[in-house]
């Protein structure tokens, strides 16, 4: 016994697809044969498809691709220029940090040597290898911080006195953590 | 009544799936071409070469506008983000993982923004396109009328495609999808199913109804009430 057109409307989306066992597939196929009705709705909807499936339907409007064309090149121009703008912004900034160290680095390397000897000079009687101050500090006379630090301490404020190392400290004075920092006051005795 | 022939029209041509404008493994095999070259086309972009992505989406521009004036209605929303999808293509091309093919990925990231543009249309009210009843029951045609093979030459007239893409905006938008995603961008079931995130069974359903609905639609038969018919087509009844 023959199908129903009610089934074959059920199915005949699925015969289209070739999604069908090949049972229900023959049964649909004789139904065609000898239903005209349900033939001429395979034959309408395979020409719905046909006319989807084709290019020029549904197609972009004119001028749609030199449109977007467009777009794309300028993106990718915009991209490229970006990047290039990012590189020269890291490059300008690497060669702005390394002009800052250069000076830095030197003025800490001159700083050093001087500060050292003077210290040596100061302190005739420490030891070479002590980092110990020695010898005359200076204490300012207008701030009220109470440090003591090497004379030429860029963190000297105010007129300086210099005194001797024991006698700041005596006089309650403390290091100053800057320039001094490491140079710990030599104890005596 | 005009003469009836089963033996001479529809089914005499057809010993193969109905619709197949290309069988199976002829098909397989250009998709595995297209793939194997897209993979070349992607490295290469990958590794600077941006304007070799021009190449790479040019097969893909009608079937994304496709979607996207199926989903947005307007020729102007569609072009527009259609251009949004493909710079947004380009800029994730790195997250692009071939689970799928690149079209279905494109398609996939112009289904998302159509929901983005349509959220802002309608200011933040959230809905879901592919929610919707998938009536199971049989749809019962309404119109028989015989349509005679369609000459591919009609597609170069304005008015027929006007009237194809007005059908298409008359079915809901869970059958529009369905039926773009596969009957236009000719996906398979598994890939539109997977897009929308539904079984391929609520997939064949959808089909069935929007494939029915837009022949009543388009039908000759039905053209005088009026509906979109295509005019062009000379009214063959079987009762006459």
């Amino acid at each position: 016994m023959g199908i129903t057109c009610e089934e074959v409307w059920r199915h005949i989306s699925d015969y289209v697809d070739d999604e069908l066992d090949p049972k229900q597939r023959t049964a649909l196929e004789e139904h065609f044969a000898i239903c005209r009705q349900c033939a001429a709705v395979l034959e309408g909807t395979c020409n719905v498809i046909r006319l989807y499936r084709d290019e020029r339907t549904l197609a972009p409007p004119k001028g749609f691709h030199n449109r977007l064309h467009e777009r794309l090149d300028q993106r990718l121009r915009q991209g490229s220029e970006e990047g290039i703008r990012l590189s020269r912004r890291a490059v300008l900034a690497w060669a702005l940090t390394a002009a800052a160290a250069v000076p830095l680095g030197f003025a800490l390397f001159s700083a050093k040597r001087i500060i050292q000897p003077r210290l040596g000079h100061q302190s005739p009687s420490g030891s070479p290898n002590s980092p110990a101050v020695t010898g005359l500090v200076a204490v300012s006379q207008d701030a009220e911080d109470k440090l003591f630090h090497i004379p030429s301490c860029p963190y000297l404020h105010g007129k300086p006195k210099f005194l001797p190392i024991e006698e700041a400290i005596r006089e309650g004075y403390s290091p100053c953590p800057i320039c001094i920092g490491k140079h710990k006051p030599e104890k005596k005795g | 009544m005009a003469d009836w022939d089963p033996s001479g029209s529809v089914l005499a041509q057809r010993r193969t799936p109905v619709c197949a404008t290309t069988v199976a493994a002829e098909k397989d095999s250009r998709n595995d071409r297209i793939r194997a070259n897209e993979e070349v086309l992607i490295s290469r972009i990958l590794e600077g070469k941006k304007d070799l992505f021009l190449d790479l989406i040019r097969p893909y521009q009608r079937t994304v506008y496709a979607t996207l004036i199926s989903m947005l209605g307007s020729k102007e929303d569609a072009e527009d983000v259609t251009q949004d999808v493909l710079l947004k293509a380009l800029a994730r091309l790195r997250q692009f993982r071939r689970e799928s093919t690149f079209g279905t990925w494109l398609i996939q990231i112009a289904i998302n923004e159509a929901r983005m543009r349509k959220r802002k249309l309608r200011h933040g009210i959230m809905f879901s396109l592919t929610k919707g009843t998938d009536d199971d029951r049989a749809y019962v045609p309404k119109d028989f009328a015989d349509w005679r093979e369609i000459p591919s030459e009609s597609l170069e007239r304005s008015e027929i495609r006007e009237a194809l893409a007005k059908a298409l905006t008359l079915l809901e938008e869970h059958y529009r999808l369905a039926f773009i995603l596969r009957d236009v961008n000719e996906l398979s079931i598994t890939e539109t199913a997977h897009i929308l995130g539904i079984t391929r069974g609520a997939v064949k359903t959808r089909l069935r109804r929007a494939r029915l609905m837009l022949r009543d639609i388009l039908s000759p038969g039905l053209q005088q009430g009026g509906q979109v018919g295509l005019a062009f087509k000379e009214v063959r009844k079987p009762w006459e």
